[in-house]
């Protein structure tokens, strides 16, 4: 069969090609990749119908469809009508159209995170409910990011290779009059994190420089000396990409933030992109803007009408560190010794 | 004498009660629980009726009240030395019966343990008086009533609470002066005469039987599942073992205080010498002496009942979950092989077990 299929068009319906002419994969849309359990049967309604029968367990954590012929695109499309009415709309409360043309737009992609607080043990922040609270302030926009979301600094989700990636972290209090010194905490520390327990005349003494805000020391207290602020932090990091050129770790951007400040740099995210890309959006994601606006723009902008809480620490300077696949600097042939 | 009294007088009187005492209840502390956005039930001063968490089971025991985590005994400079103080306020605590049963285990260890009162805890204990929460129907990790520790009429004052009310019996004359305008009605508490669950304790009565439980290979198995965190002694309303150490304020080293801190069995420091030298080296022989202590050690010494009373904060409370009432039932049905001479469980068998759970 002869197709002549705009691409570009396809794709950013959120359909990708596929290496059998015609096909395609349909990449639904779950922010945090949480959903209800009665959605698997529409999943597998729309597979079984218009796909192959199978279905991707996407990497960014969105249920792709592969398989859809092009010639059934406009069927698929008016039956997910629904599907991104209760998810965009209802779910995340995204102000949008949803017709029976299917997503708008593939531009931010699918926010990913861990389960996060709803149940594991470790976590510090609801994952779920951050990543559908940021969808209304990225999507739909044709302006391309990645988000991941991390419920603790283990940072299974990783955060640490997205463009924007947020880390759950706790401001833990310690209780001295609960405290019996067991040392328990110090070695939890030692062990899981970053060594900033010690212990003094029977009670612990924190180095709290360089606490990286894990919660491990709350997890093995046996008297409850140690505890959460119950108030939700967060530390927000910059520029990490996977890719062919320059994969890189994100760099940390801010730390000890609440969660309206993270609300607040998902608010000026388009409006940057915007500057960056003079209004036309290219198929470049968030890092590589921040590389071509500079750590400083990026800053300026992105913190433009936010107000810092006093617990915040903002960084001066990004000292970025590559994979230079593109240029191979220090990587040559043998030939050439 | 009972009475039927709303909430709003209830604060009245707890305000006319404060004056006296100081009113320690069960209180939320939110998002203070050990994971994120889980609360922390523990015990501590009220500032209304209202503070008082009757519908759920306390994290941490009452014991903290009378038997501070951390309590300085006395301070001292160069030649002289000062004791501490207590508040000159009495002390009313609302407490379950399995707690206030627990009170005397504690009163056993502080002030029938040998021939000495410990003054520190005497000093407190004098000051209190209870009021008795009714339990309901209880918990899911409860076994008070295979403890015989699900009654008691060692109150002051009973309560129940019924939506905006609160029932409330009065068995102190130091307090009917408190409750005379209000309605009288029938009412005393009930106590809960069966729990979901059950323990068998093992009738240990030889030391040859002691010595064969010793050897068990079901300790072994809590060498990997235990973490030695002491989350159960921490919450155990009979658990009583502290560290003393001085503690010293300034660099010339004579001025300080000497403290005594709450200490757990099951930490692997517990029973270091001088020396370096340890008895208990592996969580499982800790989980040994834990079980044998609350079970039959304190028994065996004073005769009455045993110092476990099932209120199961501990069950609740491991991050590993470990069950102590699972695992004294474990210890029964071993011990009754034993006494029937029949085989016991292998560690190789116990690590299967395990694994299929």
């Amino acid at each position: 069969m002869s197709y002549d299929i705009d691409i570009k068009e396809v794709r950013r319906n959120c359909y990708r090609q596929s290496k059998v002419r015609g096909e395609f994969m349909l990449q639904m849309r779950v922010p945090g990749g949480v959903i209800e359990a009665k959605y698997l049967s529409f999943f597998q309604h729309i597979a079984e119908t218009w796909g192959n029968g199978e279905f991707h367990f996407g990497v960014r954590q969105m249920v792709a469809i592969p398989g859809i012929k092009y010639e059934n695109i406009d069927a698929v499309n008016k039956y997910i009508k629904s599907f991104i009415e209760d998810i965009e709309v209802k779910l995340c409360g995204v102000d949008m159209d949803v017709n029976d043309n299917g997503y708008p737009t593939i531009g931010a992609r699918n926010t990913m995170a861990c389960i996060g607080n709803r149940h594991c043990i470790k976590a510090n922040i609801d994952t779920t409910d951050l990543a559908r609270k940021i969808e209304k302030f990225i999507f739909p926009s044709d302006y391309h990011i990645k988000i991941n979301i991390a419920g603790c600094p283990n940072d299974c989700a990783k955060a640490h290779v997205s463009d924007i990636g947020i880390i759950g972290v706790t401001k833990t209090e310690y209780d001295y009059e609960r405290c019996i010194g067991c040392k328990k905490c110090v070695e939890a520390c030692a062990h899981h994190a970053t060594r900033v327990l010690s212990v003094e005349k029977g009670k612990i003494v924190k180095d709290i420089c360089c606490c990286v805000g894990c919660g491990e020391c709350v997890l093995v207290c046996p008297t409850g000396a140690w505890t959460r602020n119950p108030k939700k932090f967060y530390r927000v990091l910059i520029g990490g990409r996977t890719g062919k050129q320059t994969p890189r770790m994100g760099k940390i951007f801010l730390n000890w933030v609440t969660e309206d400040v993270v609300l607040g740099v998902f608010k000026n995210w388009q409006a940057f992109s915007a500057y960056v890309m003079n209004n036309k959006p290219e198929y470049l994601h968030g890092g590589h803007l921040i590389d071509r606006a500079g750590y400083n723009k990026f800053k300026e902008m992105i913190l433009k009408d936010v107000k810092l809480n006093p617990e915040a620490m903002v960084a001066q300077r990004v000292l970025w560190t590559e994979t230079e696949y593109r240029s191979n600097f220090n990587v040559k042939p043998v030939t050439q010794d | 004498m009972s009475y039927y009294v709303s909430v709003k007088r209830m604060n009245e009187i707890l305000k006319e009660l404060q004056k006296h005492y100081k009113v320690y209840a069960p209180m939320r502390f939110e998002k203070r629980g050990r994971y994120s956005d889980t609360d922390l039930i523990r015990y501590a001063e009220i500032n209304s009726i209202e503070d008082v968490v009757y519908d759920e089971k306390s994290d941490f025991s009452p014991k903290e009240v009378i038997y501070p985590i951390t309590q300085a005994l006395f301070y001292f400079t160069e030649y002289e030395y000062m004791e501490s103080k207590v508040d000159d306020k009495k002390i009313l605590i609302f407490a379950r019966p399995c707690d206030i049963n627990g009170f005397r285990r504690l009163d056993t260890i502080f002030l029938k343990n040998g021939g000495t009162e410990d003054i520190y805890y005497k000093r407190l204990r004098e000051k209190i008086k209870f009021i008795l929460m009714e339990c309901g129907e209880g918990w899911d990790t409860c076994f008070c009533v295979s403890m015989g520790s699900n009654k008691t009429d060692d109150y002051s004052l009973a309560v129940r609470f019924e939506n905006d009310n609160i029932l409330v019996e009065v068995k102190d004359d130091e307090f009917t002066n408190l409750f005379v305008d209000e309605k009288e009605i029938e009412f005393t508490p009930e106590f809960v005469t069966s729990n979901p669950t059950k323990v068998n304790i093992p009738e240990i009565d030889s030391q040859e039987l002691l010595e064969k439980i010793y050897d068990l290979d079901m300790w072994k198995s809590y060498n990997s599942r235990c973490i030695s965190c002491g989350a159960c002694n921490a919450v155990c309303i009979t658990c009583s073992c502290f560290n003393t150490l001085d503690v010293i304020y300034t660099e010339n080293g004579k001025v300080g205080e000497r403290r005594r801190v709450q200490a757990s069995c099951m930490h692997e420091d517990f029973t270091t010498m001088a020396g370096g030298l340890g008895f208990r080296k592996t969580a499982g022989e800790r989980m040994r002496f834990r079980t044998l202590h609350k079970i039959y050690d304190y028994k065996a010494r004073f005769k009455d009942e045993h110092m476990c009373v099932g209120c199961g904060r501990c069950d609740e409370r491991c991050p590993e979950l470990i069950s102590f009432s699972t695992t004294i039932n474990r210890l029964y049905d071993e011990v009754e092989k034993l006494k029937k001479g029949e085989a016991t469980q292998t560690i190789e068998q116990t690590a299967s077990t395990e694994e299929v759970k």
